[in-house]
Parts: C-alpha cells; structure tokens; sequence
C-alpha cells in the first residue's frame, strides 16, 4: 500500500510516534496487503540483525575501578561543594574550562568576574540581591548575544559555503562555540533562565555535527544541513533570541 | 513507600558517599553499556561513565525526581558520551551519506528475499561486523538517536529531551540511521 511509507513502518515497529488511528491502519493493511508484510518483514530482520550484533562488554574490575576515581574526585571537590550558589558555578566554569578552548575560557571568565564584581556588592537587603542578579544577567545576555551572532555566522558558512578552506576553519570555530554553548547553557540554566537554557542546549548537537564535519563533506551532507535548518527554522531562533539578548541600543553593523 | 533506591538517593543528595556508592554499582554496567553503543570504544565509555556519575553526584541536589533517577543518570550519560565523542574523536567523521540515505523515498522495497536463508542465519558473524559498520557510518546523532529508541527503548519524546531536539528532528534522525542499516545486509543478498 503505497500510503504507508517506510518510515511509517519504522515507527510501528517501534509503536512510537504514531496516533492510535495510524497504528490501527497499519495493522489492517499488513494484514490486507502482502507487499507491506515482505516490506515490514524486511525491516524486522534488518533491526534484528542489531540485536544480534555484539556489544562492548565492561571488565570484571570496571565498577570498582570507577568508584575509586570517583571518590578521589569527589574527595577533592568536597570543600567547594560547601560554599553555596557562586562557590558551586565557579567550580562547574573551571571544571568544564580547559587551555585548548582559550575562547569559551575569556569569554566565561569574563563572566565569572562580572558576575562575581556585581555580587560582590551584596548586601542584606533583598532590594540590592534583587539588583545584582538582574545585572548579572545582563552581562550574560550580552555574552550570550555575541556568542549567538558568532554561531549565525558558522551556521551560514556551513550551509552556504562551497570552500573546503572555509568548511575546515568552520570545524574549528564548531568546537569552539560547542564548549561555550555548554558553558553559557550551564549559566543560563543556573540563573534561572531556563528558555534560553533549553534553547542553547538545543542548539549543542548542530555545533557538534559541525565540528566533526568532515572538510569535504559531501554536497548531499550540506544539503541535508540546509534541509534541517530550513525545517527547524533554527537560524530564525537563533536571530530571535539574539535579538533578545542584545543591549538596548546595541545593532549590528 | 520508598524503595531501596528512593532511599539511596535521598541519602547521597543529603552528601551520604556511601549511599552514593550503591547507586554507582546499581547503574555503572549498564551507563557503560549505553555510552560504549555510542562512541564505539571501551576507554572513550569508561570516560564518560567518570564524567557522568561525577556529574551526577554534583548535580544530585538538583534531581526532583519527575523522571526516574535511572532516566536522569542515562540521560547525563548519554550527553558525557556525546562529549567524549566530541573531544576524543574529531576523527570519527561518518561517512558521507548516499543519494538514497537523504531521500523520504521507501528504500524497503528495493532489497531482493526478505527472509534470511540458511547461508545467512551460517553467517550470523558476517552480518554482525556490517552491523559494526554500518553503525559506523552514522554520524553521532544518527546512531545516538537510533540506539536510544532501539536499544534502550527511550520514547521518541524522551530522545528530543536528551539531545535537545525537536520531535521531528528525532524521528527523521532515526530514519537516516535505519536507511544506513540496509547495507547491513545487502552484502549477503
């Protein structure tokens, strides 16, 4: 039955994905209709073959080998854990923080130190705590809006750009801004900003997959990222949302 | 009432390291298994089952426990596997993908016998290692995607929590990856 795709059948295998309706006429053409059944036994047996394929296996010493570091680590952080809210995020940025990723590292100490200057003004009053953590998310928003006008820039080089050059700069620039999406996610997500935290972290797997692509990559494989991007209308949110964050009065040149 | 493991999670979020521990040896085999099906590699998965459960322990205050403490230590885990994949094997590049690979086309219909014959039940090894290999040709999200639908039987709304995508963007992941599967028995047609 021609209306029933293959990625129907993928979805009734899993029972997953479809309404009850679907289900229900899935199940009356497989009865109904031969060609469907060879075609789901088709499938059936291709994802058994799955199953059947072998799996990496832990050694014996593998849960206890785990513990052990575990516990030294957990040994060595102990006092930081005691220190509230800053001590906490502080040792989340150093812990994710490394050499190789001199940009996130400027950009996220920059914030650790904004945030760090404004709550330093701490006082009792709530009025003034109220202050602070409203500054501080204004130096977050403004780091945040960079760092989104950066991956608008590699999003449009990787969908528009035919130079192996530019791919390969692009892979570099990826990984980059995938450890600072990480960061800034973390620091959303910590200041209570849980939309652009979602929002960023929806954003991650896209700068993964661009920081592993390949420099030839394929023509079909920039393709297939202009189709995703055209469907998820992600380069709109991310404008979106950076538009959002910018500083009153700030525009783009 | 609670079980043994509400109560061992209550006890590690209040800093009890042995409470910790038990969870540990209740999940670490099996936060092994899910990291070593994505990246592929024993010490990249022991890596990221570090880098997890230490996550965990830092975070547990933060579990309120709508979803399951073992659907919150998979889903850490699968993001410190995407991590190790990140930093440890930029070379790991899939390979690129076919014509048929990016069409919604059916591809079900162009295979020959759907049934395996006795040769290929013989050469259950040889289907196996194009198994391997056609995993291999799945980018990480492709592969992430299928082996938490089909190998840990995560819903499709639950895959789109943990990798940050929307519904759509999970499903067609998945078909790509069950398109690239199909080589898996071609060979032996």
């Amino acid at each position: 039955m021609n209306s029933i795709s293959d990625n129907d059948l993928i979805l009734y295998f899993y029972k997953d994905g479809l309404d009850a309706g679907r289900i229900a006429e899935i199940d009356a053409a497989l009865h109904a209709t031969p060609d469907l059944r060879e075609r789901y036994s088709r499938l059936q047996h291709m994802l058994g073959a799955v199953d059947a394929a072998p799996a990496i296996e832990a050694d014996a010493d593998f849960t206890a080998r785990i513990w052990q570091r575990l516990e030294r680590r957990i040994e060595q952080s102990a006092p930081h854990a005691q220190g509230g809210w800053r001590n906490r995020l502080r040792e989340l940025l150093q812990s994710l923080l490394s050499p190789r990723f001199a940009v996130a590292a400027t950009c996220m100490l920059a914030l650790a130190v904004g945030i760090g200057y404004y709550a330093g003004h701490s006082s009792a009053t709530q009025e003034a705590s109220v202050r602070e953590s409203a500054m501080a998310a204004r130096v977050l928003d403004a780091y945040v809006a960079d760092h989104l006008r950066a991956t608008e820039g590699l999003l449009l080089t990787a969908s528009n750009s035919d130079s192996t050059n530019l791919r390969a700069g692009n892979a570099d620039l990826a990984a980059t801004l995938a450890d600072s999406n990480r960061l800034y996610a973390s620091a959303a997500a910590r200041a209570g900003n849980t939309r652009l935290a979602d929002f960023l972290r929806q954003l991650e797997p896209v700068l993964i997959e661009l920081a592993n692509q390949p420099a030839d990559a394929s023509v079909e494989s920039v393709e297939g990222l202009r189709d995703y991007l055209r469907k998820t209308d992600l380069l709109f949110q991310v404008r979106a949302t950076q538009a959002r964050m910018e500083p009153a009065g700030k525009h783009k040149t | 009432m609670a079980t043994d493991e509400e109560r061992w999670v209550d006890r590690a979020r209040r800093g009890d390291r042995n409470a910790f521990r038990r969870l540990v040896e209740t999940h670490a085999r099996a936060l092994f298994a899910v990291c070593a099906r994505i990246t592929r590699d024993a010490t990249l998965a022991e890596d990221a089952v570090q880098e997890a459960l230490f996550n965990a322990w830092r975070h547990l205050p933060d579990f309120d426990g709508r979803a399951s403490f073992r659907t919150w230590l998979h889903r850490i885990a699968v993001n410190a596997a995407l991590e190790q994949m990140r930093r440890g094997a930029r070379h790991e590049a899939a390979a690129p993908p076919t014509r048929d690979e990016n069409d919604d086309d059916d591809f079900l219909l162009q295979h020959g016998s759907d049934e395996p014959g006795p040769e290929q039940h013989a050469l259950g090894s040889e289907i196996s290692r194009h198994v391997e290999t056609n995993l291999a040709r799945m980018t990480v999200l492709e592969r992430t995607a299928f082996l938490l639908r089909h190998t840990e039987g995560h819903s499709i709304e639950e895959i789109a929590q943990t990798l940050s995508l929307n519904i759509s963007a999970s499903k067609q992941a998945i078909f790509r990856a069950v398109r690239k599967l199909r080589g898996a028995l071609q060979p032996l047609r």
